[in-house]
């Protein structure tokens, strides 16, 4: 009798307990799909972010209408007056030249270059203290026929003494990193943009195999110098050279950079 | 009826407060230098100003370090969310911001070039938070009842 009221209570006992472990694997299985949503829910939501930040500095880049009026007039009016002779921007005899090595396509050279970059031009460069030279250092573009027919074209605006302008007006309207935005029309565009430059002169000059040369070889120099990452800026007057410790330096960084180099 | 009886780590959750308190000490500082216009204190020479003057430094107008104090405040206040619906909802945040974070970990490394000690911390904190959060939603312990 008591015998069979045990076996009763043993067989109760594992009754529970695979009810219990079954429940729990149950809830296991739940929380790890729950796990699995929120991961996936994560991911969506980054990759929205992304797609909104990256289309909110539009994927052409290219401004239209008063705004792209507005950007050509404000990049005029930073460079007019200011001597340019190839991809150099200021008097020649400045005692202090900065050299820029810079990819068109570089969000962080667009940075700076809409940043700190117009206080200096417009104060130094101006004043005849500095000079800049534009150098190209394939960074950021990830094509390098994409890479060297953006620099070309740049330096094709500099047979016009217009390379700044144009260096100014892409880095303005720079589009969406990696979305293949630099076509035959956009650059195309940006050069329409640039009061006074012959565009059938600047097309000529764009096929000139030359230009695309010096772009090679001014990667080469970089490289040789250790360069790898753009902007990358050197200042170098009579006290020697400096670069600047900060990637994208606020303009009271680079007066310090021009104090100690001149 | 089922109903929450403890927590089986009771650790996690007073870890999970601190590391938010100190994840609101690190964007509320970045938060305060982006509204006051001064420069950030930076260990090393470089990094932080150049990320925090960067285009990835705001998202749809944002600041990040806005986004990071909001999501660091929301996880802390998760805690005080009982049962499953509140485990859950730390776990999402943190492994939302954690997700995040590695996101703007790679656009220092390989896009900027530069690092910003403050983001790096801020990104291990998050990361760690993920991790705690992930890890108290699993391993909460149930007495059916």
């Amino acid at each position: 009798m008591s015998s069979r009221k045990a076996q009763r209570e043993e067989a109760r006992a594992k009754r529970l307990a695979e009810e219990q472990a079954r429940a729990e694997q149950e809830r296991r299985t739940r929380r790890l799909r729950m796990l699995g949503g929120i991961a996936i829910a994560a991911i969506a939501v980054v990759a929205v972010v992304i797609v909104i930040s990256s289309s909110n500095s539009s994927s052409s880049g290219l401004a239209t209408g008063a705004q792209a009026k507005k950007t050509a007039a404000s990049v005029e009016q930073l460079l007019t007056g200011i001597p340019q002779s190839g991809t150099r921007l200021g008097n020649p005899n400045a005692p202090i030249t900065l050299y820029y090595y810079g990819d068109l396509q570089c969000p962080v050279c667009r940075d700076f270059s809409v940043g700190s970059l117009p206080s200096l031009i417009a104060n130094e460069v101006r004043k005849g203290k500095v000079q800049i030279v534009y150098r190209s250092l394939q960074t950021a573009t990830r094509d390098p026929a994409t890479f060297s027919t953006q620099q070309v074209a740049a330096l094709a605006a500099g047979q016009q003494q217009k390379a700044w302008n144009y260096i100014e007006l892409f880095y303005n309207q720079q589009g969406a990193e990696g979305s293949g935005y630099v076509t035959g029309s956009y650059l195309d565009a940006l050069a329409r943009q640039i009061p006074g430059l012959h565009i059938a002169a600047w097309n000529t000059a764009r096929g000139n195999a030359a230009l695309a040369t010096q772009i090679q070889s001014e990667g080469q120099q970089a490289a040789a110098q250790g360069f790898n990452s753009t902007p990358t800026l050197v200042f170098q007057g009579p006290k020697g050279k400096l670069q600047p410790p900060d990637a994208v330096p606020p303009y009271a960084e680079l007066q310090s950079a021009i104090k100690q180099v001149g | 009826m089922r109903a929450l009886s403890r927590e089986s780590s009771g650790w996690l959750m007073p870890a999970i407060a601190i590391l938010c308190v100190l994840g609101i000490g690190v964007a509320g500082y970045l938060t305060y230098v982006h509204y006051a216009g001064i420069k950030v204190l930076c260990i090393a020479s470089g990094g932080c100003e150049t990320v925090q003057s960067s285009s990835y430094a705001k998202v749809v107008g944002i600041p990040v370090a806005v986004l990071g104090l909001i999501g660091y405040i929301t996880i802390l206040a998760s805690l005080a969310v009982p049962g499953e619906n509140g485990r859950m909802l730390t776990c999402a945040v943190g492994v939302l911001g954690c997700a995040f974070s590695l996101y703007l970990t790679y656009r220092e490394l390989f896009t900027i070039k530069a690092i910003c000690q403050w983001c790096v911390a801020s990104a291990v904190l998050m990361t760690l938070l993920a991790i705690l959060s992930t890890v108290r939603m699993l391993r909460a312990d149930y007495s059916s009842g």
